[in-house]
């Protein structure tokens, strides 16, 4: 593990799905978890007190992803507050789709998507770097997408954002590695949580999926995790992809 | 050289100190002519540098011009540009 009990995971979008899933799982693996949140305080603080009873470390922080000095004025805080503490891993979770076909797609569909998916990890990963370096290590995993991989019909913006962020995180990965710094990516496919019940034609997709299901949140967390331990060392710049056989990559 | 102001002595030690204590860098190398590359300086560093300085002067230094450094003397004078900036 990359972790001693002292190092602290930032899981962004912990509030929900996916992310939570990650915050649990992180924490069981002996990271002290901020569990971060944009609008579900409560969802988050629900988080923490599960980390808590479990016997892990846990804090919530809050800022929209997308605003950049939110995220500056929380995390300085945050580590003026704990100087004892060390951001060891960043896992840019946090994201929105906001699906429609290009003709019809609003500046504001388009902007809200890239702000939140690859500005909010693109400055996450620059307040992140400039710590990590003088600490000669760390690891930093991003949330893309199989729409990211592939394109997706009506997912312009959002697969936009999500190969953005397997670029960003093959170029950090080079930029950084000699600092022995690692930088990933994880591509899910269609994971059950809330994101995807909106998605038309749903059961039809799962006809087309090698290993016959969606999969869970927690197979997307074990992922992670085997990401940010030991295992992963000589690990950087990759994109897994975690989608059951749908686009094997 | 990106500034020919003279530099406050002061900043200058404070850059010294951290080149000798961050980096390992023995204080009788750290002249203003001394080349970053030849200090063992890669361009990561100066941004860990850079970090510093921004970090313990509460500046915010210029990053486009990271690739223009090539001695201590345009670290200080970069350094020194910001702090004034800053005023
Ligand atoms: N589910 C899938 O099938 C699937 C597939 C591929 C990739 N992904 C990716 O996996 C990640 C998690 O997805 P999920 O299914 O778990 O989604 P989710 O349940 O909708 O959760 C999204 C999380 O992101 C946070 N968030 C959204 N906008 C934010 C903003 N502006 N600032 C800060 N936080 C913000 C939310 O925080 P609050 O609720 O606190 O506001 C929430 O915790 C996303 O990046 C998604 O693109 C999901």
């Amino acid at each position: 593990m990359e972790t001693a009990t002292s190092t602290t995971a930032l899981v962004t979008g912990a509030s929900s799905g996916i992310g939570k899933a990650i915050a649990l799982r992180l924490a069981a693996d002996g990271f002290k978890i901020l569990v971060h949140c944009n609008k579900g305080l409560e969802r988050a603080e629900a988080v923490r007190q599960e980390i808590l009873a479990a016997g892990g470390k846990a804090e919530v922080v809050q800022f929209d992803v997308a605003d950049k000095e939110a995220i500056e004025a929380a995390l300085n805080a945050y580590f003026d507050a704990h100087k004892d503490e060390h951001l060891d891993v960043l896992i840019n979770n946090a994201g929105i789709h906001s699906d429609t076909l290009l003709g019809v797609m609003t500046d504001e569909a388009f902007d809200s998507v890239m702000k939140t998916n690859a500005y909010g990890a693109f400055y996450l990963m620059r307040w992140t770097v400039r710590r990590m370096l003088r600490r000669r290590r760390g690891s930093i995993v991003n949330m893309a997408s199989l729409a990211g991989q592939t394109g997706n019909p009506g997912q312009f913006n959002y697969a936009a954002s999500k190969a953005a962020l397997i670029a960003m995180t093959k170029t950090l990965a080079m930029e950084i590695g000699s600092r022995g710094i690692r930088v990933n990516a994880v591509a899910p496919g269609f994971i059950e949580t809330e994101m995807i019940q909106t998605i038309p034609g749903l059961e039809e997709f799962k006809k087309r999926i090698p290993l016959g299901r969606f999969g869970t949140a927690q197979e997307v967390a074990g992922v992670v995790s085997f990401l940010c331990s030991k295992d992963a060392a000589y690990m950087t710049g990759t994109t897994l992809s975690v989608n059951g056989g749908l686009y094997p990559a | 050289m990106l500034n020919q102001d003279p530099v406050d002595p002061s900043l200058i030690q404070q850059i010294n100190d951290l080149m000798a204590s961050g980096f390992e860098i023995p204080p009788e190398k750290l002249v203003p002519s001394a080349a970053l590359k030849e200090l063992g300086l890669d361009s990561l560093d100066a941004v860990d540098m850079l970090v510093y300085i921004e970090d313990k002067f509460g500046i915010k230094v210029e990053g486009e011009k990271l690739t223009s450094l090539r001695t201590l003397q345009d670290v200080y004078n970069l350094a020194a540009e910001a702090v004034s900036k800053s005023k």
